[in-house]
């Protein structure tokens, strides 16, 4: 016992130097650097790997000292020390680890993640350790010259049961708990190496189980029995079993090994393997939502009848049968109705931000390949969609409960043939295609914007704002995002000389506009020299005019052009002259006023400011999605 | 010499090695924020003069009051981008200045006390 204790502490001091050398031929990206002392130097002076592996190469020295230069345990005091201490630095030695792997590098909670992590180590080493050993005692107790052994055996088999059930839920609880923080979704279980990876360790991990739950209920209660006839037959299928669960375990290890030079689920792009996928939103479809509350029902008695069968020993079989079928029956009801197309993009997120610039490109790509079917509103009443099998989409109808962003995405590469809708695969990049997903996006707001008015309503549906980035002269480059939490934005589309009069009447409040928590940012709509000084310095303009960037801003928020007015009703109406819309500090836009609409209007100051108070004087929302849904 | 006195002595070492480190650089590291955030904090030395450079637009020109209003960008070591008014040494440097100008202009005296005393046009927005 104490000599295989030995021996592993050796053999973990060796793959130590092993695993530096192959660190250090990592960090410094050539095979000769792992022998090479001054890349050794390196890693441990400048990398956490290299910190951890000093602490735990330290504890695991100190360890393997204490193992082999043991004198003799004359009292129950040095019994006691000598394991305790062997314990609490294996621990330290499996626990240190947790520092050089994915949750240290867990940005916010990375506490909590370390704290799992380093449970998850300490139980399977715990449990890892004592199987080898375990094995060997059981083995050498169920030859029939072992009968000194026997009652050694029946203990540790007894005592290692008790461990281990400990050591499988504290295993299980981190390992769910650590699965989650780096993997955050479903589609990134489903769609990632990682995922998969986690998938192959789970699945390795469900005979383990299978085999400890055998071991603990019909072996180890039967292994005092009859020597002959039942002790000793029952300890060399243990025995066998747990050589079994070894090898599982190690397997498992490989796995590990992999998934630790695998990144995290949620830092990849998930690639979703199925054709379908269960989206609640489809329950707001008319007759889904009884459907699904019926399966729901059925599933939920069928529930009841397996806890019940787990409680009851009388009929067992027949409550879990039934409890079976009934959970059967109850999802075949609901979940099919929920289940909505999907691609292996479905759950690809944007990686281009929801930005002006981003959305006038789109806008150009819309117009050169798009309008010809879905019509220059996005209505899908294009001149030449009139001939195809299916009629081109209404883009700005609210179908986000059927399509992710994702979806498009894949429909622009790959087309719908079954519809007509061409692949664009070869056109258009990854980029154009998210500039297209992201002006769309904007097509569908401007259509959600026409009940916008000049007036806050708290109740009316949110509209993200567009992000954009501006400059003002040789200043630096800012976002409207920047202005998130702190500013609500005065945004100021001007054209002169129309809007001159009100940029003077806006000048000369800007002062006070600023005291109530408002930035004024104004954007000239027509592209033209020197729009500071046209505007000119009597009175004087100190609010920022957008000389960078302005282009694409007053593109974008065009699409916010469209009212209730009949002008606005239609395709494709004129930009007005002057508009002006409030982003308040969540980042949604909530009003807008149109110079010359009827109805409420912010040509006298007073009015701007009482609206600015309405929306100083909410409780702050959650900001906008950065992506389609 | 007893395996558990060896033991305790074993952890006392320890114990005391950790408390050692946490004193060496635990408690350094957190004096490091701080004298980071004061460095950020005071980043003028006072009572020094000193000479800035940066570029602005001039928004507006008030020579009854000798102040020009300019959005400047970042003047390194000084303030960062925004929009304020300066004094010139000499009204007189104002001649020819527009709203809208782009000037590079340098600053000079004991901060936060300081004038205009060179600017160039470099061009109109």
């Amino acid at each position: 016992m104490l000599g295989l204790a030995r021996a592993a502490g050796l053999v973990a001091l060796v793959t130590a130097v092993g695993l530096l050398a192959l660190n250090a031929a990592y960090v410094a990206g050539r095979p000769g650097a792992a022998l090479d002392p001054a890349a050794w130097g390196r890693v441990l002076s400048s990398t956490q790997f290299g910190a951890v592996w000093l602490l735990r190469t330290g504890v695991l020295l100190l360890l393997t000292a204490l193992l082999w230069a043991r004198e003799r345990e004359d009292s129950t005091a040095d019994w006691a020390a000598l394991r305790g201490e062997s314990w609490l630095l294996a621990a330290a030695g499996a626990g240190a680890l947790a520092w050089a792997g994915h949750a240290a590098a867990v940005e916010a909670d990375g506490g909590a993640a370390l704290g799992a992590d380093l449970l998850h180590l300490v139980a399977a080493g715990a449990w890892l350790g004592a199987l080898g050993p375990l094995h060997l005692l059981l083995r050498a107790a169920s030859i029939p010259g072992g009968a000194d052994a026997r009652p050694f055996a029946v203990l540790a088999a007894r005592r290692f049961s008790r461990m281990a059930l400990l050591a499988m839920l504290v295993l299980v609880a981190t390992g769910l708990w650590n699965a989650w923080e780096q993997l955050g979704d479903i589609p990134s279980l489903l769609g990632t190496r990682y995922g998969w990876l986690l998938l192959l360790k789970v699945a390795l991990l469900v005979p383990i189980l299978a085999l400890a739950a055998v071991n603990r209920s019909r072996l180890v209660p039967a292994l005092p029995g009859d020597a002959e006839t039942v002790g000793r037959p029952a300890m060399a299928r243990l025995a066998r079993f747990v050589a079994a669960e070894w090898m599982l375990a190690l397997a498992i290890l490989a796995v590990v090994a992999v998934l630790g030079a695998t990144p995290p689920g949620k830092h990849e792009a998930p690639w979703w393997p199925l054709s379908f996928r269960l989206s609640w939103d489809a329950a707001a479809l008319p007759g889904v939502r009884t459907r699904v509350l019926i399966g729901g029902q059925i599933a939920v008695v069928g529930v009841l009848g397996l806890i019940v069968a787990v409680l009851l020993a009388r009929a067992r079989a027949v409550a879990a049968l039934a409890g079976v079928a009934l959970v059967t029956v109850g999802l075949w009801v609901a979940l099919p109705p929920l289940s909505v197309d999907a691609y292996p993009t479905t759950y690809r997120r944007t990686t281009v931000p929801y930005q002006a610039s981003s959305i006038a490109h789109g806008e150009a790509l819309y117009r050169s390949h798009c309008v010809l079917c879905h019509g220059p509103a996005g209505w899908g009443d294009g001149p030449a969609g009139a001939g195809l099998p299916k009629k081109p989409a209404d883009l700005t109808a609210p179908h986000t409960a059927q399509h992710t962003a994702g979806d498009m995405y894949w429909w622009l590469i790959h087309g719908i043939p079954a519809s007509g809708m061409p692949a664009f695969g070869a056109v258009l990049g990854e980029d154009d295609r998210w500039d297209l997903i992201n002006y769309i996006r904007g097509l569908a707001s401007g259509e959600q914007g026409r009940m916008l008015s000049a007036t806050i309503e708290p109740n009316r549906p949110r509209i993200g704002a567009p992000d954009a980035a501006f400059a003002v002269g040789p200043g630096p480059s800012r976002t409207i995002k920047d202005f998130r939490g702190v500013k609500t934005v005065l945004l100021v589309l001007y054209s002169l000389p129309d809007s001159a009069p009100r940029m003077a009447t806006l000048a000369r409040a800007y002062e006070t506009l600023q005291a109530l928590g408002t930035e004024v940012i104004a954007v000239p709509r027509e592209r033209g020299e020197a729009p500071i000084a046209r505007l000119g310095g009597n009175p004087p303009v100190y609010y920022p005019v957008v000389t960078e960037g302005a282009e694409e801003i007053a593109q974008a928020y065009g699409l916010f052009r469209r009212n209730l007015s009949p002008e606005g009703m239609k395709p494709d109406p004129s930009m007005p002259a002057h508009m002006e819309f409030l982003v308040d500090r969540a980042g949604y836009l909530r009003a807008r006023w149109i110079a010359g609409e009827p109805g409420a209007s912010w040509a006298e100051i007073p009015a701007l400011m009482a609206e600015i108070q309405a929306l100083n004087r909410e409780t702050p929302a959650p900001p906008p999605a950065e992506h389609v849904h | 010499m007893r395996l558990w006195r060896v033991v305790l002595l074993l952890n006392l070492a320890l114990g005391l090695g950790l408390l050692m480190g946490f004193l060496a650089w635990g408690r350094p590291l957190g004096e490091a924020r701080r004298e980071l955030a004061e460095l950020r904090g005071q980043a003028v030395t006072p009572g020094v003069e000193r000479v800035f450079r940066a570029r602005g637009v001039v928004r507006a020109i008030v020579p009854e009051i000798n102040v020009i209003v300019l959005s400047h960008e970042d003047i390194a070591g000084f303030m960062p981008p925004m929009t304020m008014g300066f004094r010139a040494q000499d009204p007189k440097l104002y001649d020819g200045v527009k709203v809208g100008d782009v000037l590079a202009f340098t600053l000079r005296g004991v901060p936060p006390n300081v004038v205009i005393t060179e600017l160039r046009k470099e061009g109109m927005l």
